[in-house]
């Protein structure tokens, strides 16, 4: 007789605890949930081969879209030249960088992807509550561990973006910053728009 | 009368001496009486080895800080550094610790960002790379032949 009422209540305050945990997301979650749409996209046998190469790209994509801030990495990758530029030469450079970033990545990363193994996920940090890190290490088939962090920002609809990525310790934002500084100052900014634009171009044949 | 004008410089060489050292000692030691002047700013690595307190903080090879003191903060490395008040860090400024030359000493290498907001006193850079850990990359580099081999020798057969 009363066990027969505990269990509902049980229940209840079960769904309610969920319920309260899930709806403030945490990092580390969400950093997951990415991860694993993109691997389920990669592993949908519909979508294999060069044939659906386009449509899966487009797929990883919108997931990546989600998950990644990349105005913000945009921002933080030309560092101290960003306030000097106008409103047009910022969202041109957002434009080209975004481009720029989706292909060489995609294309650096899909060819080693049947060498993953599993992705371990080590935990989480949460700074000054709108700032964290998600360390993840990523095995290969070889056995061989490579680290990579992410570090994240909670953007004002609630939902935690990645504004970069460290990678065996090396940061993406200030690999970029560095490339970038000596670019512009060695010729100008539109030298570096040249440069991108002819990398892209490049890596779309 | 000619003795004791003698025993006199024999005198003020040891002083100076003894000055000379205890200058050099502080010198070597970076041991600095006078508290360095500016705000505090901390920010976390997961690897600081060989950084320790006194060492520089630098931007575009200028000495802009110092490090004040390193702490283990959940496992991970918790610097704390001085920096000159005139210069501003903004938010997405990157601490990276890197090496003078080859097997100089380690110092934090400063990148400035493109963020409006800037980082007040007492308050944290959120960007770092760890000093890089050369024979971790390459003992990962050697486990990786010797398994690609064991692998290449698996699929041959």
């Amino acid at each position: 007789m009363r066990i027969r009422t505990v269990i509902p209540v049980l229940f209840i305050m079960s769904g309610l605890l969920l319920g309260a945990s899930a709806s403030p997301e945490r990092p580390l979650t969400q950093v997951r949930g990415t991860a694993d749409k993109i691997i389920g996209i990669l592993n949908e046998p519909a979508l294999q081969g060069e044939a659906k190469r386009a449509e899966r790209h487009r797929l990883i994509r919108e997931e990546l879209e989600q998950r990644f801030d990349w105005n913000a990495i945009a921002r933080s990758c030309l560092g101290r030249h960003w306030p000097k530029l106008s409103r047009e030469q910022q969202s041109q450079f957002q434009d080209l960088f975004k481009q720029f970033l989706e292909r060489t990545y995609l294309d650096r990363v899909e060819p080693y992807y049947n060498q993953l193994d599993r992705i371990e996920y080590q935990g989480e940090r949460i700074l000054e509550s709108n700032y964290a890190s998600v360390k993840t290490v990523v095995m290969t088939k070889q056995k061989i561990d490579h680290p990579v962090e992410y570090r994240l920002q909670k953007s004002p609809n609630g939902e935690w973006q990645v504004y970069d990525v460290v990678i065996e310790g090396i940061s993406l934002v200030k690999n970029y910053r560095t490339q970038f500084d000596e670019i512009i100052t060695r010729s100008s900014f539109d030298g570096l728009l040249n440069d991108l634009r002819s990398k892209v171009a490049s890596n779309n044949s | 009368m000619k003795t004791s004008t003698l025993e006199f410089f024999v005198g003020l060489f040891l002083a100076i001496g003894m000055a000379c050292l205890a200058y050099l000692s502080i010198k070597v030691a970076r041991k600095e009486f006078f508290s360095t002047r500016g705000y505090d700013v901390s920010a976390i690595f997961s690897n600081c080895s060989g950084l320790r307190p006194g060492s520089q903080v630098m931007i575009a090879g200028v000495e802009v800080g110092r490090v004040r003191g390193i702490t283990l903060h959940d496992y991970e490395a918790n610097v704390e550094m001085v920096i000159d008040p005139s210069v501003l860090l903004q938010k997405d400024a990157i601490a990276s610790i890197k090496t003078k030359g080859l097997i100089g000493e380690k110092y934090i290498d400063v990148t400035p960002g493109g963020a409006g907001e800037k980082i007040q006193p007492g308050g944290v850079i959120h960007d770092t790379e760890p000093s890089m850990d050369i024979e971790g990359l390459i003992s990962k580099y050697v486990h990786g032949n010797v398994a690609s081999q064991a692998n290449g020798s698996a699929t041959a057969k």
